[in-house]
């Protein structure tokens, strides 16, 4: 006799325990918010203010003074060497730093750049969250995770207010994701928060006003 | 108005005087009480330990006794958590279809005191006077099991000179939990220790709640420390007039 | 910790009773994290139809386990991931050791996962001679003290300041460590980068399985998971086989009750989703490790299978009072408070843990918190009646006075004379306990586990219902009397 599989024997103990389940995945309840009631104006500001809560900068900038805008909080930063995701808009690679563009670099050459600049995929205001799907222009993972200083580009049009309103929104579900909600703390030593264990410590956002 | 009193078999042996209070009370509001002799227990205490047989047994009683009750009044939110939460259960896995319907019929007409007053008779002033600072421990049945809600607080705040004193942590539960107060001592003297700052902390003279069960525990506590801080049951304290205030002789 | 060989709950809690040092970080942490989860979700309009709905999925996917496990597999396969099935704890540990000889692995990194406790494998690592290295900053204190998690979300809230100074300054070489929590922090970010860029393998567990695009989320809060998970060259998966949700869709309901339950935040600091492996960017050899370890027994259970609905969030915990006592450690298990107290001893398939189900007031509020709904004390009550049925067959139970006791009971209050005759007995009986104040401070056997912190006032010389009869026949005798006048 073959001997079953694990797959199989465990299948087989499932598919017992279950027997036929009626339950069809669209009758399922689904009335919480799906979308909030905020305008554009103070969903932006909703978005800037749970960002500041995480300590995170929020500037806004016209997309016409974006390369500026980026050029001065890169100088405020007081950091000189960043990476560049291979999509990054040329213009946003401002004069006067030393940039590294993400040509396979190794993890030793990213870790000795100071900060990293990316777009970004979508923001949600409820929870401050900032998504990347690490699209060319977002990067790798590992760009926006050994550095120390993150600046990040955010659209206007990219921010809801609900995560509903994201799903909703996500064409296809991407293959890589990464929710950021704040620089990463820890809970750990008698319930105090702290900056700084892994991950970017300084999250810089800029939120392009492309809705004007 | 009639209805039937299921004493419970712990009032009956260690808290008499709450049924008496009860029985005051509910003549005082026009009630016609009757009392059956054949009752013994609900069966909370063998079902929540694991005797589920048991329970069973207890439940199929206390429901055939009923049967034609016009309605019964329980002076404990535990015992009717255990007749509306477990019940149908037990009756599904042990009893018959004859059993589940009358038990069907027989719930709606189960009431713990506080709901009976509030929902049944429509009665928040039932004429109580109690010239003395209370705090109330809600029981933990009482709030989540049968959504008591603000019951006991509308009657407590209709009694004559009462002072009523909010407690901390409210909804924290005292560490009774039935056998639990035994099968894990320790725990729950840790879990007394807790709720006891709390009810001290009010400054009171009385604690009361739906259940003795709880009062039993904290009150055995009180003893213990020697302190003044009393423990009486709701009924008590609704059950006590000027003409007969808690404490005469009756 | 193993369920197997810790000691019955009631014992394991004696020590820590008296440690108040622990018990005060327990009530403190949890009634922390209570508060910020009890803000948030008053803050959160749609909390109830939020809940509505994680709980309808979960339910909705363990009916369906098998279906969305084929599917997962399928895609994860898909996306360039190899899925492997464990029946139990000693093939998962297994399969996770061929995969790391295969990778010639010397050393892991590991997210925490409760799974890989729940299957003892940092022992089997080590036996292998492969280095487990904990990331997690509270399972780093905890691996690095040689000591055991005591909570679900903050493991090592039972460690103060001093005492992780003194770990870290003894185990990392660092004597000039001071105990501010910023400068430990520091000195841990420092140890564990090293790590994080040389080691190759990493074990992480997850909080779900996407079945339409076999992909995995873990959350977290530190970013070591965002590490392990993207510098090394092979990633292994290890997760329980009820992780699975339907569709990423199904994240928007999951995500918004985690967060809050377990942290009290609106949203965890950092979220990862991958699928399989994408070229250039993280690991490229993947592994999915999917564990049934007494699951899918669970699974067939009407009234237990609700357990499986948990996405270990600890809210739980961080409401029951029996914990804010005890902590973690009580339970002797990976797996503590409401929700380890009913999983514990159904991964033990009811020979071990037993004593878990009694660690209950059965006060409720766990259930009250449960962001999908978990039934816990409903479970807790099923669960001690199967311990009560494997007593009835034991000679032992003779010998127990509680079962002793609850037959005798059962037996009383078959019938109203009985009853009332044990009432007499009782009575009798408690006069030799009672004090002249009408008290009774000490008895015998099971009495004395409540007279050793409370008193028992004398049971009344008259019953309730001795009163009611005595209050009917006067007064039917004054009716009679009534009637003879007339």
């Amino acid at each position: 006799m073959m001997p079953t599989s694990s797959r199989q024997a465990i299948l087989d103990r499932i598919r017992a325990a279950t027997g036929g389940d009626a339950s069809n995945y669209a009758d399922l309840p689904r009335n919480y918010i799906h979308r909030g009631p905020l305008d554009n104006a103070s969903r932006l500001r909703l978005m800037a203010e749970r960002l500041r809560e995480y300590g995170a900068e929020v500037v806004e900038s016209s997309i016409a003074e974006l390369p500026g805008t980026i050029a001065r909080r890169l100088q405020s930063s007081g950091r000189h060497v960043f990476v560049a995701p291979t999509g990054l808009p040329a213009e946003w690679l401002s004069t006067g730093f030393t940039w590294k563009v993400d040509h396979q670099l190794s993890h030793d050459e990213i870790e000795h750049c100071d900060g990293v600049v990316t777009a970004s995929f979508a923001g949600v205001a409820d929870s401050g969250t900032i998504i990347l799907h690490h699209s060319p222009a977002e990067g790798r993972r590992v760009l926006t995770l050994l550095p120390d200083f993150h600046l990040c580009i955010l659209r206007a049009s990219q921010i809801v207010e609900t995560l509903p309103e994201y799903f909703a929104r996500c064409p296809q579900s991407p293959r890589l994701a990464t929710y950021v909600s704040g620089p990463r703390a820890t809970a750990d030593i008698e319930m105090t928060r702290i900056k700084g264990v892994h991950g970017p410590r300084f999250l810089s956002v800029i939120i392009v006003r492309d809705d004007d | 108005m009639r209805a039937s009193l299921f004493i419970t078999c712990y009032n009956d042996t260690l808290f008499p005087e709450t049924g008496r209070a009860v029985v005051r009370l509910l003549e005082r509001l026009g009630v016609e009480l009757d009392f059956l002799p054949a009752q013994t227990c609900c069966g909370q205490m063998h079902a929540n330990t694991g005797f589920r047989a048991e329970a069973f047994s207890q439940a199929r009683r206390f429901v055939q006794l009923y049967r034609d009750a016009e309605c019964v009044v329980i002076p404990s939110s535990s015992c009717v958590a255990m007749i509306r939460d477990q019940y149908s259960g037990l009756f599904e896995e042990l009893g018959n279809e004859e059993l589940r319907k009358q038990f069907a019929a027989l719930l709606p007409r189960v009431y713990e005191l506080s709901e009976f007053l509030t929902d049944k008779l429509g009665a928040e002033d039932v004429g109580a006077y109690f010239p003395h600072r209370v705090t109330y421990h809600a029981s933990c049945h009482g709030l989540r099991g049968l959504h008591v809600g603000d019951r006991p607080f509308r009657l407590l705040k209709n009694v004559r000179s009462l002072e009523l004193v909010s407690l901390a942590n409210l909804e924290r539960c005292c560490g009774f939990g039935g056998t639990f107060s035994v099968k894990n001592a320790e725990v729950s003297t840790a879990m007394l220790d807790a709720k006891l700052t709390d009810v001290l902390a009010t400054d009171a003279d009385y604690c009361t709640a739906l259940d003795n069960s709880c009062l039993m525990h904290l009150g055995g506590a009180l003893h213990r420390r020697k302190k003044s801080l009393q423990t009486i049951h709701i009924a008590g304290i609704l059950a006590s007039t000027m003409d007969h205030p808690h404490g005469a002789t009756p | 910790m193993d369920p197997r060989v810790a000691p019955p709950f009631p014992t394991a809690a004696l020590p820590i009773l008296q440690n108040m040092q622990l018990r005060k970080n327990v009530a403190h942490a949890t009634d922390v994290i209570q508060a910020k989860r009890n803000n948030l979700v008053a803050e959160k309009r749609d909390w109830h139809e939020l809940r509505t709905s994680a709980a309808a999925i979960r339910a909705h996917v363990l009916a369906n386990l098998g279906t969305y496990l084929e599917q997962f597999e399928t895609t994860c396969t898909a996306a360039g991931g190899t899925v492997h099935w464990a029946r139990d704890a000693a093939e998962a540990r297994a399969i996770i050791l061929r995969i790391l000889r295969e990778e010639n692995a010397t050393e892991v990194i590991k997210i925490k996962t409760m799974t890989s406790a729940e299957i003892q494998l940092n022992p089997a690592l080590e036996a292998a001679g492969i280095a487990a290295i904990e990331t997690d900053l509270a399972e780093l204190i905890l691996q690095l003290g040689e000591d055991e998690p005591s909570h679900i979300v903050v493991p090592a809230l039972h460690v103060n300041r001093r005492q992780v100074r003194d770990i870290f300054a003894q185990r990392m070489g660092l004597p000039e460590l001071s105990d501010d929590p910023e400068a430990l922090t520091a000195a841990a970010r420092a140890y564990l980068r090293r790590k994080f860029l040389s080691v190759p393998t990493a074990i992480s567990g997850a909080n779900f399985l996407i079945a339409e695009t076999g992909s995995v989320v873990i959350v977290e809060s530190e970013g070591n998971g965002r590490m392990c998970l993207t510098l090394p060259r092979t990633l292994i998966t290890l997760a329980g086989i009820e992780k699975v949700l339907p569709r990423f869709a199904d994240l928007e309901v999951l995500l918004q009750v985690l967060a809050r339950s377990a942290t009290g935040e609106r949203m965890n600091p950092y979220t990862s989703l991958w699928s399989g492996i994408t070229p250039s960017d993280g690991p490229q050899r993947f592994h999915v490790v999917l564990l049934d370890n007494g699951r899918s027994e669970i699974l067939g259970r009407k009234v237990e299978r609700q357990t499986l609905q948990c996405i270990r969030c600890g809210a739980c915990m961080n409401t029951c009072p029996v914990y804010r006592q005890t902590g973690g450690h009580a339970y002797g298990s990976p797996y503590a408070g409401p929700i380890g107290a009913i999983l514990t001893p159904q991964l033990e398939h009811m020979q071990h843990a037993q004593s878990l189900p009694y660690a209950s007031s059965l006060c409720g509020a766990c259930y009250e918190v449960c962001p999908v709904k978990i039934n816990i004390p409903e479970v807790l009550i099923e669960l001690r009646a199967q311990v009560v049925n494997q007593e009835r067959s034991q000679p032992s139970r003779w010998f127990d006075p509680m079962y002793l006791g609850m037959k005798a009971a059962n037996f009383v209050f078959a019938g109203a004379a009985r009853f009332r005759l044990a009432q007499r007995v009782g009575h009798l009986a408690l006069r030799l306990f009672t004090g002249k104040d009408g008290w009774i401070r000490r008895l015998p056997s099971l009495g004395a586990r409540w007279t050793m912190s409370r008193d028992l006032r004398a049971l009344p010389d008259q019953t309730f219902r001795d009163w009611w009869a005595t209050r009917e026949a006067s007064a039917t005798r004054e009716a009679s009397q009534h009637e003879e006048r007339r």
